[in-house]
């Protein structure tokens, strides 16, 4: 029954899971239509420069959902708030503010 | 004598250099506030959500009003307090008779922060314990994929989820491929309205891997009251760059037992199907607890093991309804757990914008 059990679990997770990986690798397979041009390029030297827009998709979409609906005015306190619980450095808030207070 | 009034003018000088020196580094920081348009006004934030529940056939109503309050002062001080004010109301006699309850309120956290640099953020109050995922962060109502917590939540958050003392964050190390993050935390025993707290000393370290968007921590402490114990967590999160994929997972042992879950999610919003469908996600957790030396302490006293599949439908990114399906497997009951509901963010200035 235990077995039984673990087996329908992982299976409603794998399910999940594997949906998400069916499209991953249907992304990776088809050629990507993405409206702004990739800031990361090997060739690039300045791949490495990071956007507000990237800092958001790592650290905040980790529990949020974009695009997130924050008015202007309140934008510095609420990214201030989220700098702490998220541990995010000085630079990370700073590009996160130009993004989305631009 | 004349050796003193050196030293001790020396020690102001000292002081005054510190003080300006410090006073300097923030005002070079607070220069790139400059190309930018964020306000930094007070806010109440926060969440409003019901959630019908159904477990083992016993039906529970859970509206629940969350605000959180932001105060900033300057760009570096931060005065944060959240608030839970939930109902709680059940059948007189369980399953069958008129809904009874209360509401009731509890302080979460109520802190002071001064975001010294990017390494060092110094926290100060009644401050959420950093220990594995959920505590910190997927608490709130209106972030949480399923409505209800692990079996395992509960291990290394005694008493009460929040520490009452001092707490050390920040970036250890950043490069454009890494980032080490950690806290370390001391609290103190406190038995006060609201701002129950354990004796405890612990921390929470992470490595966030870039380009994969992966996330692997771990969180120890040392409960250190009534009978000292250890807690541990280890945990990973993991969001690829090109699908909605959310995936969790974490392991906690403490010394009343041991747990694992480990839970997806998919949200629909990049597939090739109508728009109403795209806002749909879907979520499967399984997980397993194994009681030790007679479990208790706020987890279950026999082995556990549960699943779960829920499906949200966002309507906005602050906006959704919630709903899942579980069953629970133990020894003593076996239980289907419904719920329904709808979450909602919300987020409010207090006061009109500063001129820059």
């Amino acid at each position: 029954m235990k077995r039984y059990i673990v087996a329908l679990s992982l299976l409603i997770v794998l399910l999940v899971g594997g949906m998400g990986a069916a499209a991953l690798q249907q992304d990776s397979s088809s050629p990507r239509n993405d409206p702004k041009p990739s800031t990361t390029s090997k060739n690039n030297v300045q791949a490495e420069e990071v956007t507000g827009e990237e800092v958001f998709q790592a650290n905040c979409s980790r529990c949020h959902l974009p695009p997130m609906s924050i008015p202007q005015r309140v934008t510095g306190t609420i990214i201030m708030h989220m700098r702490v619980r998220a541990r995010l450095s000085r630079q990370d808030e700073q590009l996160l503010l130009k993004y989305m207070a631009p | 004598m004349r050796f003193v009034h050196q030293l001790r003018r020396l020690r102001f000088i000292l002081a005054a250099a510190l003080c300006l020196h410090g006073f300097g580094h923030m005002t070079a920081q607070d220069t790139s506030d400059a190309e930018n348009h964020a306000g930094h006004v007070p806010v109440i934030s926060g969440g409003v959500g019901y959630i019908h529940s159904v477990d083992g056939g016993v039906p529970t109503l859970e509206p629940q009003i969350i605000p959180v309050l932001l105060v900033p002062f300057g760009s570096h001080v931060l005065l944060e307090s959240r608030t839970e004010f939930f109902g709680f109301f059940q059948r007189e006699s369980l399953t069958y008779g008129p809904f009874t309850g209360k509401v009731l309120k509890n302080v979460d956290y109520a802190q002071i922060d001064w975001l010294a640099n990017t390494h060092v953020m110094v926290t100060a109050g009644k401050y959420l314990l950093p220990f594995g995922l959920y505590n910190e962060r997927l608490v709130p109502i209106w972030i949480r994929n399923l409505q209800d917590a692990p079996i395992d939540a509960n291990i290394g958050i005694l008493t009460s989820g929040a520490g009452d003392g001092i707490m050390l964050r920040g970036v250890a190390q950043q490069t454009p491929n890494y980032t080490l993050q950690y806290s370390a935390y001391f609290s103190a025993r406190s038995s006060i309205n609201q701002l129950q707290a354990a004796r405890t000393a612990g921390g929470d370290a992470s490595i966030y891997l870039t380009h994969p968007r992966l996330e692997i921590g771990t969180s120890y402490q040392r409960f250190l009251q009534d009978r000292e114990v250890n807690n541990v967590a280890a945990y990973v999160s993991w969001q690829p760059a090109t699908t909605s994929l959310d995936l969790k997972a974490e392991y906690d042992y403490t010394h009343t037992g041991n747990g694992y879950w480990l839970e997806t999610a998919y949200r629909f919003d990049k597939l090739q199907i109508p728009l109403l469908l795209r806002r749909v996600q879907a979520v499967g957790r399984m997980q397993q607890f194994f009681a030790l030396n007679g479990g208790g302490n706020a987890l279950p006293r026999v082995n556990t093991q549960q699943f779960d599949f829920g499906l949200n439908y966002y309507f906005r990114d602050n906006f959704r309804l919630v709903s899942s399906y579980g069953r629970s497997f133990s020894s003593q009951q076996d239980a289907n757990i419904w719920n329904v509901g709808a979450t909602y963010r919300f987020t409010l200035p207090l006061w009109p914008e500063r001129k820059k």
